[in-house]
C-alpha cells in the first residue's frame, strides 16, 4: 500500500464520485458528507495514489453515552484497481488512533453487509468480531437469492479499552 | 381569545407546512386572520405556504407588511427566514435580524441569527463586526474566534483588494492573539491559528506553538494540523528538518504515508538548491542516503506495500530532472525490478505510468523486457500480469506502429484472451467485477481506435457488441457502461446509450462529475418536439443536485461554526460555490433551453424568463467539475484519448462553447424580449448573484454579446460555426427594427403593475416611483414612434441563403452518420426557431402599421417560406432514412460487421440482439427528430 493519506475535504466528495460506482458503497447527499465534516473531520480522510487519483476515503464518527462511548465506521471504500493492498486496514487504523488518542473511546464498531464475505473476512482478520445482525440495515439491493439477507447487517465491534478501567 | 388557544390553533398550520399541504395552510391561515388580522405570525406563515406554491407576487406583499413591522418575535422570525429563503432575498433576512437584534441587544440568540445570516450572505465584514461586539457583550471566547474566522474569510474573498487583505490578515492575528485561553486547547481553533501565522510568515511564533506539547500531540493526531505545518517548516526552508522527521516516522514509527516519503525526497532536492558543483556533491550524498533508506524499507515490506519500491523510482526520476544521475540503467532496472514484484497487482499499470515516457533505444529495452515475461492466463497472478503488460506496451506503441492492420491484430488478441480468461471468474457472484474485464475494455479501446484511424463504423460495432458482452458476465462494470454510452452516442442510438446511462445509477454529486457523459450536446437526440421529455427530463433530474446545494450547504457552514471547525468552514464554502457555478450545470440548462424551444410555445413569458436566468449564467465564474479521468483510457500516448475520440463531431464541450451559445441565445432573446436592464432591475425578486471578477464582464453587455473568440469557437463544430454565423447575421440585420419598436421602459413596467394588480389585488411596489422617473410627463412612453422608423433592409446574404445550403449540407452528413445527419437536422430547426424568435415581434397587423414594416415582413414571410420547404425536405429525408434502419438488412448487416467479434460464446443470436436494439434506437430518433421539424414548423406558420 502506499498513499498520501490526508484530510477528507468538502472537495473530496466531488472526487469521490467514480469510486462509489460500486455496488457495495453507499452513495450519501452533500448534507451526509457535510454533516461529518462539520462534527468529527478527523475522523474522516481519503487515500490519493502518487499521482493524484483517489484510491479511498473512510467516514467515521464519535458516538455513545457513558461507557458506551465509541468510534464508528460509517462508509469505507476503496476502489477496485487498489484492492488487495492493505489500504482498508490503513484507514481503519488511523481511525482507530483517532477515535483512541483524541476521543478516548472504548471501542470502534462498524456494520457490514452479511453477504460481503470479503469485508467481512478482512474486518474479522483485523480483530473485529460479530455482535448483532441487523434486518434490513440497507435498501439497494432488495430481496436477493438469499432471501431477506441481503439487506441485513452485521454489527462488528473491536474493544480498544477495557470499559470499566476508564470511566468517562 | 387567549394566547394558549391561538397556539393551539397554530399547531395544525405548521403540520400542513410541515407535510406539504400549502394549500389547507393557506385556507387556516385566512380563517384565523379573519379574527386576528395583525396577528404578524399568522401572516408569516400564510406567506410561507403561498411562496412554496409559487405564489410569489401575493407572498411579496404580506412579506412587505411584516418586515415594516420589525418582528422580533422568534417564531416569526423563524417563519420569515423561511420565506426570505424561498424568494431567495438574503438581504432582507440581514435586515431583518439586524433590526431584530437592534431592538434586543442582550439576546444572544438574536446576535448568532444576524451574524449567521450574514455568513449565508458571504458578508463576512459585517459579520465579523457582528462576532466581535457579540465577544465584547457576552464574553464568549468562541464569538472572539467567529470574528477571527470571519476577517479572514473577507482577505480571502475575490473581491477584497489585495492591499486590503494584508490589513485583514493582521487585524485577525491580533483579535486571536488576544485569546484569554491558547488556541492549543482545541484542534481547530489551534489550525485557524496556524494559517494566519504562515499567511503572515510569522514563523518563529508558529513554532513557539508547534514545539509546545499540546501542539505537538494535536499536530499528531490531526492530519489537517500536521499538513499546515508541514507547509510553515517548508516555508521556512527548513527542509532538511522536516525530511529527518519524516525519515524518522519512516523508519522508527513505519509509517508509510506517501506524503512523508515526499518530504524525504523534498530535502533530497531543495526548491532553493543552488546550481554549482559543490551543491550537487552535497545533493549526490543526499541521493546516497535516501536511496539507503528506501532500498531497505523495500527490502523490509517485500510484497506488503509499494512505498519503498516507488520512492526509489521517484527519486530517480529527480536525480534525471537535476542532472544527478550517474547511472543511465538505473531507472529501467527499477522499473523491471518494480514489474517482477508488482506485475500482478491491479495499480501496476497507473503506478509505473509516470516514469516510462521513453523512446528510441531505452523504449526498445523495455518493450523488449514486457513481451519476454511469459504469463499464463490459467492463474489469477498470470492474467493480471498479462494485463498489466498490454497496458505497458499499448501506452508507449509509437504513431508509425499504429494502423489499420496491426490494431486488427491486437483487437482480436485481447478479445481472444478475454474469452479465454473467463473461466478464471466463473465461479465469482453476479455482484463482483469479473478479472478479465480489462481485456474487453482493452479490446473495445482498439476497436474505437480503429474506427477513428479507417472511419469504418464496422469497427465500433465490434466494440459495442464485445462490450455488451462482457457487460452480461460482469454486471458491475461501469466503466464497460461509461464506453459503451459514448460509443452509442456516436452510432446514432440514444435510447441504448440512456439505458446504460440509467444503469450506472448516478446519484448526488455524481449528476455533476458524470452526467456530461450523456448530457452534452443531447439536444441532438431529443424528441422534445414531438412530445417525449425524455432527455428534457433527464436534465432537470440531474439538476436537483443544484437545488440540494443551495438549500443545504449553507446549512453546513453555519453548523460548522457552531461546531467551531474551522478547518471546514473555507472547504465548505469553496465547495458550494463549486456546485453553484458549475459549468456543466449551466451546459444542462443550455441544452434545457434547446430542447425547451422545441417543445413548448415560444411566448413572451418564456422568453423573459429564459433571458434573465441565461444573463445571470452569463455572468458567473464557471468551475469545471467534470470528471475524464474515470472513463477508461488505454490508448497510446501518441495518440488521442478515449474520452476525445468519442467525443461527438470530434469536438469536446467546454466553457468556450458554453459561452458561445449564452451569446447567442441571449443576444435573440433581448432583441425578442421587451425587457431592458432598468424593467429587470424592478421587476427582480430575488438577490442578484454575486459579480464576476474578470474584466470582461465589466464591458457593456451588447460587446460583450458580440465578442468571437477563437479560443471559444475552437470548441464548436463546424455546424455550429455556421448556425452561429447565420444567428449574428440574422440578429445584425432585425436589431435596429426591435430598437425603434420596443416599448418604452415606463410602458412595460406600467403593464407589469396592471398585471400584478389585477393577480393580488396590491399594486406593485416601486413601480409608481419608477413611472415619474422614467415616464415624466407625457407617460405613455410613444415618444420613441415619433421618430422615423429605420428603412427597410434586405436580409444579408448569409440569412437568405442559409436554408439552401444546410439542405445540401444535410444530404452530405446524412451519407457520413446517422448521428451527423441528426447534428444537422437539429441544427436547422434551430436555425428556425431563432428566425422564429427574432420575428416575433414583427407579427401583429397594429404594429406593421404603425411601424410601416410592410417592406420588412415581405422578406421575412420569404424568408420563412424558404426555411420550411428545406425544413420539410429534411423532414423527409430523415423518415425515409428511419424506414432503413429497422429492417432486416440492416440487422444483416451490423452482424456481419461483427465477425471479428464473434465466437461460439458471443454467437449470432447475441449478435442480434444488440444489432436490433441499434437499428430500432436509430429508427426512433430519426424519425421522432424528422416529425419534430414539421411540428416546429406548423407551430410558428
Amino acid at each position: 500500500m502506499c498513499a498520501c493519506t490526508c484530510l477528507f475535504s468538502a472537495h473530496s466528495a466531488l472526487k469521490s464520485s467514480c469510486r462509489n460506482l460500486d455496488l457495495w458503497t453507499e452513495t450519501y447527499g452533500i448534507s451526509f458528507y457535510l454533516s461529518y465534516l462539520s462534527r468529527w473531520p478527523d475522523l474522516c480522510c481519503v487515500q490519493e495514489a502518487p499521482n493524484g487519483r483517489m484510491m479511498g476515503y473512510i467516514l467515521g464518527k464519535a458516538e455513545g453515552q457513558g461507557n458506551e462511548w465509541h468510534g464508528h465506521v460509517t462508509a469505507l471504500t476503496v476502489a477496485p484497481e487498489y484492492r488487495r493492498l492493505s489500504l482498508a486496514r490503513k484507514m481503519i487504523d488511523l481511525l482507530e488512533f483517532v477515535s483512541d488518542e483524541m476521543y478516548k473511546g472504548f471501542f470502534v464498531d462498524l456494520y457490514v453487509r452479511c453477504t460481503n464475505n470479503l469485508a467481512i473476512d478482512m474486518y474479522e482478520g483485523m480483530g473485529y468480531s460479530v455482535y448483532r445482525r441487523v434486518r434490513e440495515y440497507y435498501g439497494s439491493l432488495g430481496i436477493g437469492k438469499g432471501g431477506r439477507d441481503e439487506e441485513d447487517a452485521f454489527g462488528e465491534f473491536k474493544p480498544r479499552y477495557h470499559p470499566y478501567a476508564h470511566p468517562p | 381569545m387567549s394566547a394558549a388557544a391561538l397556539e393551539r390553533q397554530l399547531r395544525p398550520i405548521y403540520d400542513s407546512l410541515d407535510t406539504g399541504s400549502n394549500k389547507s395552510a393557506i385556507v387556516a391561515c385566512n380563517k384565523l386572520l379573519k379574527k386576528h388580522p395583525n396577528n404578524d405570525l399568522l401572516k408569516a406563515l400564510k406567506a410561507l405556504a403561498l411562496v412554496r406554491s409559487q405564489k410569489v407576487e401575493e407572498s411579496l406583499v404580506l412579506c412587505d407588511e411584516i418586515l415594516a413591522a420589525k418582528p422580533t418575535d422568534d417564531a416569526i422570525l423563524t417563519a420569515m427566514m423561511h420565506v426570505l429563503r424561498g424568494l431567495g432575498r438574503q438581504m432582507d433576512m440581514i435586515s431583518m435580524f439586524e433590526e431584530a437584534f437592534k431592538q434586543q441587544p442582550g439576546n444572544e440568540d438574536l446576535g448568532a441569527q444576524t451574524f449567521f445570516a450574514n455568513v449565508r450572505a458571504g458578508h463576512w465584514k459585517t459579520a465579523q463586526q457582528i462576532a466581535t461586539r457579540m465577544h465584547k457583550q457576552f464574553q464568549e471566547d468562541r464569538y472572539l474566534y467567529w470574528s477571527v474566522i470571519s476577517a479572514v474569510l473577507q482577505a480571502n474573498d475575490p473581491s477584497t483588494p489585495p492591499a486590503m487583505r494584508e490589513l485583514l490578515y493582521k487585524l485577525a492575528h491580533r483579535l486571536i492573539t488576544s485569546a484569554t485561553t491558547p488556541s492549543y486547547t482545541n484542534a481547530d481553533r489551534f489550525h485557524l491559528h496556524l494559517s494566519i501565522l504562515r499567511h503572515l510568515g510569522l514563523h518563529e511564533e508558529a513554532h513557539k506553538l508547534l514545539d509546545h506539547e499540546a501542539g505537538k500531540s494535536i499536530c499528531s493526531t490531526s492530519l489537517a494540523c500536521n499538513e499546515l505545518r508541514r507547509d510553515i517548516w517548508h516555508a521556512d526552508g527548513r527542509w532538511a528538518e522536516e525530511g529527518a522527521l519524516a525519515e524518522s516516522k519512516i523508519v522508527e514509527k513505519k509509517d508509510r504515508n506517501w506524503l512523508e516519503f515526499l518530504s524525504m525526497l523534498d530535502a533530497v532536492y531543495p526548491p532553493n538548491m543552488a546550481d554549482d558543483d559543490a551543491a550537487k556533491t552535497e545533493c549526490s550524498a543526499r541521493i546516497e542516503h535516501a536511496r539507503s533508506v528506501f532500498e531497505a524499507v523495500a527490502e523490509k515490506d517485500g510484497l506488503k506495500d509499494r512505498s519503498g519500491p516507488l520512492a526509489l523510482l521517484e527519486l530517480e526520476r529527480r536525480a534525471r530532472k537535476h542532472g544527478c544521475s550517474n547511472d543511465p540503467e538505473r531507472l529501467l532496472n527499477l522499473l523491471k525490478s518494480y514489474f517482477d514484484k508488482f506485475g500482478s497487482k491491479a495499480c501496476c499499470f497507473e503506478d509505473v505510468k509516470p516514469f516510462i515516457d521513453f523512446d528510441g533505444e531505452v523504449l526498445a529495452n523495455w518493450t523488449s523486457y514486457l513481451q519476454s515475461k511469459e504469463t499464463s492466463l490459467t492463474s489469477l497472478t498470470g492474467l493480471q500480469q498479462r494485463i498489466n503488460i498490454h497496458k505497458l506496451l499499448r501506452y508507449n506503441l509509437t504513431a508509425s506502429e499504429i494502423n489499420v492492420e496491426s490494431e486488427a491484430s491486437r483487437a482480436t488478441l485481447y478479445a481472444k484472451e478475454y474469452i479465454d480468461a473467463l473461466p478464471l471468474g466463473a465461479e465469482l457472484p453476479v455482484t463482483e467485477l469479473q478479472p478479465a474485464d480489462d481485456l474487453a475494455i482493452l479490446a473495445g479501446s482498439a476497436y474505437v481506435s480503429l474506427w477513428k484511424i479507417s472511419e469504418d463504423v464496422k469497427y465500433l460495432h465490434c466494440a459495442a457488441t464485445l462490450l455488451e458482452f462482457a457487460l452480461t458476465r460482469s454486471r458491475q462494470c461501469y466503466l464497460i457502461r461509461l464506453m459503451l454510452v459514448r460509443i452509442y452516442r456516436l452510432l446514432g442510438a440514444p435510447s441504448v446509450a440512456l439505458e446504460h446511462y440509467r444503469g450506472l445509477n448516478l446519484k448526488q454529486v455524481q449528476h455533476d462529475t458524470l452526467s456530461h457523459i450523456l448530457l452534452s450536446r443531447a439536444s441532438t437526440f431529443s424528441l422534445a418536439s414531438t412530445g417525449d421529455l425524455t432527455f428534457a427530463t433527464e436534465c432537470l433530474e440531474t439538476s436537483q443536485i443544484y437545488v440540494s446545494n443551495s438549500q443545504e450547504t449553507a446549512d453546513f457552514v453555519v453548523r460548522a461554526f457552531t461546531q467551531e471547525k474551522y478547518s471546514q468552514i473555507p472547504e465548505f464554502i469553496a465547495f458550494e460555490d463549486r456546485l453553484d457555478n458549475s459549468l456543466q450545470r449551466d451546459t444542462i440548462k443550455m441544452e434545457h433551453v434547446r430542447m425547451r424551444f422545441t417543445h413548448e410555445a415560444i411566448t413572451s413569458d418564456i422568453i423573459d424568463l429564459e433571458l434573465i436566468e441565461l444573463k445571470f449564467i452569463f455572468d458567473r465564474n464557471h468551475h469545471d467539475n467534470r470528471d475524464f479521468a474515470i472513463i477508461p483510457n488505454y490508448q497510446p500516448r501518441s495518440q488521442l484519448t478515449f474520452n476525445e475520440q468519442t467525443a461527438l463531431f470530434g469536438k469536446t464541450d467546454g466553457l468556450g462553447w458554453l459561452l458561445t451559445f449564452l451569446k447567442l441565445y441571449i443576444r435573440a432573446l433581448q432583441q425578442a424580449s421587451d425587457l431592458d436592464d432598468v424593467v429587470e432591475e424592478k421587476l427582480l425578486i430575488g438577490d442578484r448573484p454575486k459579480q464576476n471578477l474578470d474584466p470582461d464582464t465589466k464591458l457593456p453587455l451588447h460587446e460583450r454579446l458580440r465578442k468571437r473568440q477563437d479560443d471559444q469557437l475552437s470548441e464548436l463544430s463546424s455546424d455550429e460555426l455556421t448556425l452561429l454565423k447565420y444567428a449574428d447575421d440574422l440578429a445584425d440585420w432585425l436589431e435596429c427594427y426591435h430598437d425603434h419598436i420596443r416599448p418604452h421602459p415606463s410602458v412595460v413596467l406600467a403593464e407589469a403593475a396592471k398585471q400584478t394588480e389585477l393577480k393580488t389585488g396590491h399594486p406593485l411596489k416601486g413601480i409608481e416611483l419608477a413611472l415619474q422617473e422614467n415616464g415624466g410627463a407625457n407617460g405613455n412612453g410613444h415618444n420613441k414612434k415619433d421618430e422615423e422608423p429605420p428603412a427597410a433592409k434586405e436580409p444579408p446574404e448569409g440569412v437568405v441563403q442559409f436554408f439552401d445550403s444546410i439542405k445540401s449540407r444535410f444530404a452530405a452528413a446524412q451519407n457520413s452518420s446517422p448521428v451527423e445527419a441528426l447534428h444537422v437536422a437539429t441544427l436547422a430547426q434551430e436555425a428556425f426557431i431563432f428566425l422564429t424568435v427574432e420575428t416575433q415581434r414583427f407579427k401583429p397587423a397594429s404594429v406593421v402599421k404603425v411601424h410601416k414594416l410592410g417592406p420588412l415582413v415581405q422578406s421575412v414571410k420569404a424568408l420563412r417560406a424558404n426555411a420550411i420547404a428545406a425544413l420539410k425536405e429534411i423532414s423527409a429525408a430523415l423518415a425515409k432514412q428511419a424506414d432503413l434502419e429497422a429492417t432486416a438488412d440492416k440487422r444483416k448487416d451490423f452482424i456481419d460487421s461483427c465477425s471479428a467479434v464473434m465466437t461460439t460464446e458471443i454467437d449470432h443470436d447475441f449478435v442480434f440482439g444488440v444489432a436490433k436494439r441499434v437499428t430500432d434506437s436509430r429508427k426512433k430518433v430519426l424519425d421522432g427528430v424528422g416529425k419534430g421539424i414539421v411540428r416546429v414548423c406548423s407551430s410558428y406558420l
